[in-house]
């Protein structure tokens, strides 16, 4: 063998024809894609527009609708399909800037599993079905010729907004006063209630740009808290010289966690002893006046301080007390919390802990501004949550829904195995779902009647975070529907309407006509002098109409706790406000559970979201900010912890709690607390689509339903678990290469000591 | 001699059988051959030729009646060819715009007008074409060759189109007269001074 001799020549000759064969071999596969004259179609224009020019992008404005933040985008179209959204620069919220589950948005539109035609069940499947006749299916059993009792039909929606919250509740009344159940796991029903009380709106401006160190207890406001691009925005600001201070304390570290300059990994429920240290600390050291807080909670300020703290929180003394004399040197201050502190049976007290050293440091009224609700309260957010969902399984299962009406939220997937969202829905006798998509509840339905994409459709939206004046997000398409067979959801709704009152609704010819026509009716005053047809043209281009400038509000409890020295009036509103039941303030001591001693944090990223991205190829390949992992479940583990139960990287473990468990490989790292251990939500589906399904494991699961104290929300962080190891292991599969540098000295280090004596 | 053969002698002009007066010769007769015989100024015409076969179109539409016997500028249907990267397929309502009066009994018209009627678009055949992985920009060319180019006027568009296109006018639809190759367009560019950057077209 070794006297046949290829010369270099021949062998490029040779390995150029195998890869012209292979080139070929693979042009068994059908297309029209080839340079051959006369094999391609090319298709002109019928009319085009003026300024439509062919391989020239246009771009539109409109609203992003993968979450609630209602950032502005705008979408380059070209010959009549959307190729890219960016941020829109105009809109207050995202000033331009857009995060991966935005830009994935065109992933959700262009998505091969996306539900092309209606499906009715026969014999026990789905089978497709033509629009009318799904519809006549939807009008047998919601139509005014149905008969039925409208206290029996319920929406299971999640957050909804704008005017599709105003049809929704057009058809409730039509009904006879159906009822409305919105549901979303990830939610901040405790934060809106804590600012309800403490400083007198739901709707708080929180100012991180102007402050110099920002607190945040739980919220992972960079990625998934809040408005977060917004945030992020706002975060690059307080970035900027002077160089603000970030202190994040949670559980497992977040991407918002990964920025900080001092994180501290605070024990999964001790959350407010650790802002109850802070504030005792703050006023034993930093001369912070105790009496500006109400009588409740100062008097709970004995019981916490430096030497306890790390029993009580997890947390080493000293971290503390750096992050006190942050607060107290570094002014001015903001505190926020959310996110996991509030996932927790005294989530309540724990959020009103943080809000309590916003009111000790002053910052109420200067970084944290409490703003007038949305004007136009009809199309006010109506902000899902768990407690609804499980006042509809309740009522589902007591056998008193007889047709749900589902739209934008998947409970099967997202509530907890003890809440028998299955049993619920088996006993609604007809399910009738809008839907993009067969996920686990479209699953369950008896008709779906597929929608458009976001892409498609028209809409206005309000955010469930509104940054600063109150505006309307309009949700302009961006092309024209890619199936035949798919409505909008306000055409659907607007068709129903068109069933119950003809004469009012009849004379729109669609949900765009019904749009336009209630912007006319928007009071003049509002319109800045515009004319109406002016005024709906600039919110085209803007994405949005700003429809008042939001008024500040003043909060009670700080108004009285600035005169708390003297003022008597003042002094009662600080005890009303502390005195009532809501204000027991009652933070549990921590105790280690003998069989479950650990805790399990189902964490949220900006990848997967609460499991609704997860049909999105783009977004399951971005790895984890913090893990780098893709396409998978995993578990998150302290090293320390992992020796304790003999475990090691890649290991596949049993994390069970009393509801259920799950198996994954497991991550090690030390951004977690040692009592924690989290397990990412987004992947584990049984449905949804070729990329989402089968896939890793779904923590949300085997959540035990405890609940917060006040809210009555599902304290998702509150779960104890215990974990096992499997025996097996694999290697985790996620980018980024090794975190040792083998010896190799690539970067220098000394330890802290070597450094002091140099 | 055409002048197309010159730049091929100019190119033998560097290997070492050649004198350094035959180059200067060449190169002096390569100036002559450019001024005497081109039509369009400071531009030397892309070379190579490819026998494209006929390719059968929904409508047979007649190149040479247009752009030959009516001296129909290019750039008149092919709006956008000055305007972005494809010179694009007029779009109906511009047939349209003179076939509602012209000709309408000759079948052909009575073929569009039928299209036209129905609310579609004819689906033509594309005959040029190039690879997803070559950006070609065709505002780029004719700024380059007849906008931007002294003594060229915009009337002789189509000898500036026929570089890469062929005599169309004398066509009735279009078949590919030029390879539109990487050679092709390599040469074209360092006879004109194109830019050499590989990231030009392959971006």
């Amino acid at each position: 063998m070794s006297t046949y001799k290829v010369k270099r020549r021949d062998f490029l000759k040779i390995t150029g024809l195998s890869g012209a064969s292979a080139a070929l071999a693979a042009c068994d596969m059908p297309t029209t894609i080839t340079l051959e004259e006369g094999e391609e179609d090319v298709v002109s224009y019928l009319m085009p527009e003026e300024y439509v020019i062919p391989g020239i992008g246009v771009w539109y404005a409109s609203t992003c609708r993968q979450c609630d933040a209602a950032c502005g985008i705008i979408g380059r179209v070209r010959e009549g399909r959307v190729l890219k959204l960016e941020g829109n620069p105009q809109s207050p919220i995202n000033q331009g800037a857009l995060c991966q589950i935005g830009q994935a948005a065109l992933q959700v539109h262009y998505n091969p599993d996306r539900l092309k035609q209606p499906k009715i069940r026969q014999g026990g499947r789905l089978i497709d079905a033509s629009w009318d006749e799904a519809f006549d299916v939807l009008k047998s059993h919601i139509g005014p010729d149905s008969g039925i009792d409208g206290s029996r039909i319920a929406w299971l929606s999640g957050t909804v907004s704008g005017h599709q919250r105003v049809l929704m509740d057009a058809v409730s009344e039509a009904l006879g006063g159906a009822g409305h159940y919105a549901h979303e796991i990830l939610n901040d029903t405790v934060v809106d209630k804590v600012n309800a009380e403490v400083y007198g709106s739901t709707n708080i401006q929180y100012k991180i740009a102007e402050a110099q160190v920002v607190l945040s207890i739980g919220a992972d406001f960079l990625s998934t808290w809040g408005s977060p691009v917004h945030n992020s925005v706002q975060y690059g600001k307080f970035r900027d010289a002077p160089r603000g201070v970030l202190i994040q304390a949670e559980p497992r570290m977040t991407v918002t966690g990964g920025s900080a300059d001092l994180w501290l990994p605070v024990r999964p429920g001790a959350e407010g002893a650790l802002a109850m240290t802070i504030a005792a600390e703050l006023v034993a050291s930093h001369g912070a006046d105790a009496k500006t807080l109400p009588q409740a909670v100062a008097d709970q300020l004995g019981q916490y301080d430096l030497a306890s703290a790390e029993e009580q929180t997890g947390v080493a003394a000293d971290l503390i007390e750096k992050a006190a004399d942050f607060l107290a040197t570094r002014g001015p201050s903001l505190v926020i919390a959310g996110g996991t502190a509030a996932a927790h049976e005294h989530g309540y007290e724990a959020v009103t802990a943080a809000a309590m050293l916003n009111v000790l440091l002053g910052n109420v009224g200067k970084t944290i501004i409490p703003v007038a609700d949305f004007p136009y309260s009809a199309l006010a957010p109506k902000k899902g949550d768990t407690a609804q969902l499980a006042a509809f399984a309740k009522k589902a299962r007591a056998g008193d829904i007889s047709v749900a009406l589902i739209t934008g939220t998947n409970p099967v997937y997202t509530a907890p195995e003890q809440l028998d969202m299955v049993g619920a829905l088996n006993a609604v006798k007809v399910k009738i779902a809008f839907a993009e998509f067969i996920d686990e509840t479209s699953a369950m339905a008896d008709v779906i009647l597929p929608l458009c994409s976001d892409l498609e459709s028209w809409g206005t939206h309000v955010a469930s975070y509104q940054t600063t004046d109150a505006i309307i997000s309009l949700q302009q398409p961006l092309m024209e529907p890619l199936y035949a067979q798919t409505r909008s959801l306000g055409d659907v709704l607007l068709a129903i309407m068109k069933l119950h009152n003809a004469e009012q609704y009849g004379p729109f010819a669609d949900y765009y006509g019904y749009l336009r026509n209630v912007i006319a009716a928007v009071p003049a005053v509002a319109k800045e002098g515009l004319g109406d047809e002016a005024y709906w043209q600039a919110g085209l281009q803007k994405g949005m109409l700003t429809v008042a400038a939001s008024a500040i509000v003043s909060a009670p409890l700080v108004e009285a706790a600035d005169d708390a020295a003297g003022n008597e009036e003042a002094k009662e509103m600080v005890d009303n406000v502390a005195s009532e039941d809501s204000f027991t303030f009652a933070l549990p001591v921590y105790e280690k559970d003998k069989d479950f001693p650990l805790r399990l944090v189902p964490s949220a990223s900006s990848r997967l979201g609460d499991g609704r991205f997860a049909n999105l190829p783009w977004l399951q390949e971005a790895p984890d900010a913090i893990t780098k992992i893709v396409w998978n479940s995993w578990v998150e583990m302290h090293p320390a912890t992992a020796l304790h139960y003999g475990i090691k990287q890649g290991d596949i473990v049993r994390v069970s709690g009393e509801d259920g468990s799950v198996e994954a490989q497991v991550y090690l790292h030390k951004g977690i607390n040692k009592d924690a251990i989290a397990v990412p939500m987004g992947q584990g589906h049984t449905e949804y689509g070729r990329y989402a399904s089968g896939r890793g494991v779904n923590p949300l699961k085997m959540v035990a339903v405890e609940t917060d104290s006040h809210s009555g929300e599902i304290a998702l962080c509150a779960t104890r678990v215990t974990v096992e190891n499997t025996g097996r292991n694999e290697e985790l599969v996620k980018m980024g290469g090794s975190e040792s540098q083998v010896g190799r000295k690539l970067v220098g280090t000394i330890t802290a000591d070597q450094l002091r004596r140099v | 001699m055409t002048y197309g053969l010159i730049p091929e002698k100019a190119s033998q002009c560097n290997s070492n059988n050649v004198s350094r007066f035959g180059m200067v010769f060449s190169l002096l007769l390569l100036f002559f051959a450019g001024s005497a015989y081109a039509q369009v100024p400071n531009a030397v015409a892309p070379k190579g030729d490819h026998d494209g076969k006929h390719v059968e179109q929904p409508i047979e539409f007649p190149h040479d009646i247009h752009a030959r016997d009516n001296k129909i500028n290019c750039m008149y249907c092919h709006t956008y060819a000055r305007r972005g990267n494809v010179a694009g397929i007029p779009p109906t309502s511009k047939c349209m715009g003179c076939h509602a009066v012209i000709a309408t009994e000759k079948p052909r018209i009575k073929q569009l007008t039928e299209y036209w009627q129905k609310g579609e678009s004819p689906k033509w055949k594309k005959v040029h074409d190039l690879p997803d992985f070559v950006h070609f920009n065709h505002e780029k060319h004719l700024n380059r060759f007849i906008f931007n180019n002294e003594g060229m006027e915009v009337e002789r568009a189509d000898e500036v189109c026929a570089f890469c296109h062929g005599e169309i006018k004398e066509m009735t639809v279009a078949r590919k007269v030029k390879p539109l190759n990487m050679g092709f367009c390599r040469q074209c560019h360092e006879d004109n001074n194109g830019p050499s950057d590989c990231w030009k077209c392959h971006k």
